[in-house]
């Protein structure tokens, strides 16, 4: 039988923290294994309205709607699910103009050792500059404290702000994700 | 069997003060040529996903009543979003559904698995417990009457376009992307006292 190892949650609080702080309050999300306990995280934290989609471009449909409500929505996805979103956030988020901040996993990277996950790794980063989508890789605990510089950039370049949530942000965690 | 003009007739009477996302095509054209609306939204993009706009507008503001204005092809692009709108069953929110069993604005181009389809009981199964079809005006009045007390998910079985050929007619709306989310945006705010744009208009 597997053993998946568990994860350290305090950094993922942190990453809510910031989150909160940069006045996001409703996150919808659909995870992979990176971005899972960030979701576990926002389930139970109570500044947030959290809820779960079928399907990634779900995501993109309901931070719209959320925007018109006043406030940033916050997506969280993998990195497959972020290709999954090309057409929605090129016909809906860059032609109408929507902010939101998205947290996708930065798969495919040298240190990620999923075999599935290479080829994200060669079209997702891509993918994303030619949307002309700001973004932060948070890859050390200090980098987290640019979400609230992201969430601005979002709104002010009136398009989804990316922060790629990275493998060595995550093993630094004590228990980390298994590779 | 309800025509497409009656269909979009029978929502502009009955609609009151409810916050209105339409899909793309037949949709989005029929509740402007019906409204003039710059009240509603109009997602002429990301076919499927209207209905997921309007959901967050409902998760978010409790004290507005939201009517997403789908069709058969749309939903059928995104399908998996009846377990998401289950699963939150916001109180505030109905999802509306022109099913012609083809796409409108492809000249009647018949839409896969046509007529066998039976959205109402796929919502029901999912967990929408108000998943209803209707045949008529009366009862499409009557189902959006009634959905005011919950959240309700309604099929309007309506008649298909004639089959044609030829390529996509000119969107009826006179606006585009940043002009309606402007509008659209200043009403809810001066609707709900919110603020969505900052003091800079971003």
């Amino acid at each position: 039988m597997l053993e998946y190892p568990s994860v350290d949650l305090s950094l993922f609080e942190r990453i809510a923290d910031e989150l909160a702080a940069a006045r996001i309050g409703f996150a919808a999300m659909l995870p992979d294994d990176w971005t899972s306990p960030l979701c576990t995280v926002l389930d139970r934290a109570p500044e947030f309205r959290a809820i779960r989609v079928a399907r990634e471009p779900e995501i993109i449909g309901l931070c719209t709607g959320c925007f018109f409500t006043g406030s940033l929505g916050l997506g969280v996805l993998g990195a497959t699910g972020f290709l999954a979103c090309a057409s929605e956030i090129a016909t809906l988020t860059r032609r109408y103009q929507i902010p939101m901040v998205l947290v996708v996993s930065k798969r495919g990277t040298l240190d990620d050792h999923q075999v599935f996950q290479e080829v994200q790794g060669r079209t997702a980063r891509p993918m994303a500059d030619l949307l002309g989508l700001p973004s932060l890789d948070l890859d050390s605990p200090e980098s987290l404290a640019g979400i609230g510089d992201l969430a601005n950039a979002s709104r002010l370049q009136k398009r989804p702000g990316i922060a790629w949530l990275t493998k060595a942000l995550i093993v630094q965690s004590p228990t980390a994700v298994a590779s | 069997m309800l025509t497409t003009e009656s269909y979009f007739d029978t929502i502009r009477r009955t609609w009151t003060d409810e916050i209105v996302v339409c899909s793309l095509g037949t949709t989005a054209d029929s509740w402007w040529d019906a409204t003039r609306s710059t009240s509603s939204f109009y997602v002429n993009a990301a076919m499927g996903f209207a209905s997921s706009v309007a959901l967050g507008i409902a998760l978010r503001l409790s004290q507005a009543r939201v009517w997403a204005l789908d069709s058969d092809g749309a939903l059928a692009m995104n399908l998996g979003g009846i377990l998401t709108e289950a699963a939150a069953a916001p109180p505030n929110f109905a999802h509306i559904v022109l099913d012609n069993r083809s796409y409108g604005c492809l000249h009647g181009a018949p839409l896969v698995n046509a007529g066998r389809t039976d959205y109402a009981a796929i919502a029901r199964d999912a967990g929408i417990a108000a998943a209803v079809s209707v045949e008529s005006a009366d009862d499409l009045g009557a189902a959006l009457a009634q959905s005011r007390t919950g959240h309700a998910f309604v099929v309007a079985h309506v008649a298909s376009p004639p089959r044609g050929v030829g390529l996509e007619p000119p969107l009826a709306i006179p606006l585009d992307g940043p002009e309606l989310k402007y509008a659209f945006g200043r009403h809810m705010e001066s609707r709900f006292g919110i603020q969505v744009f900052g003091p800079q208009g971003y």
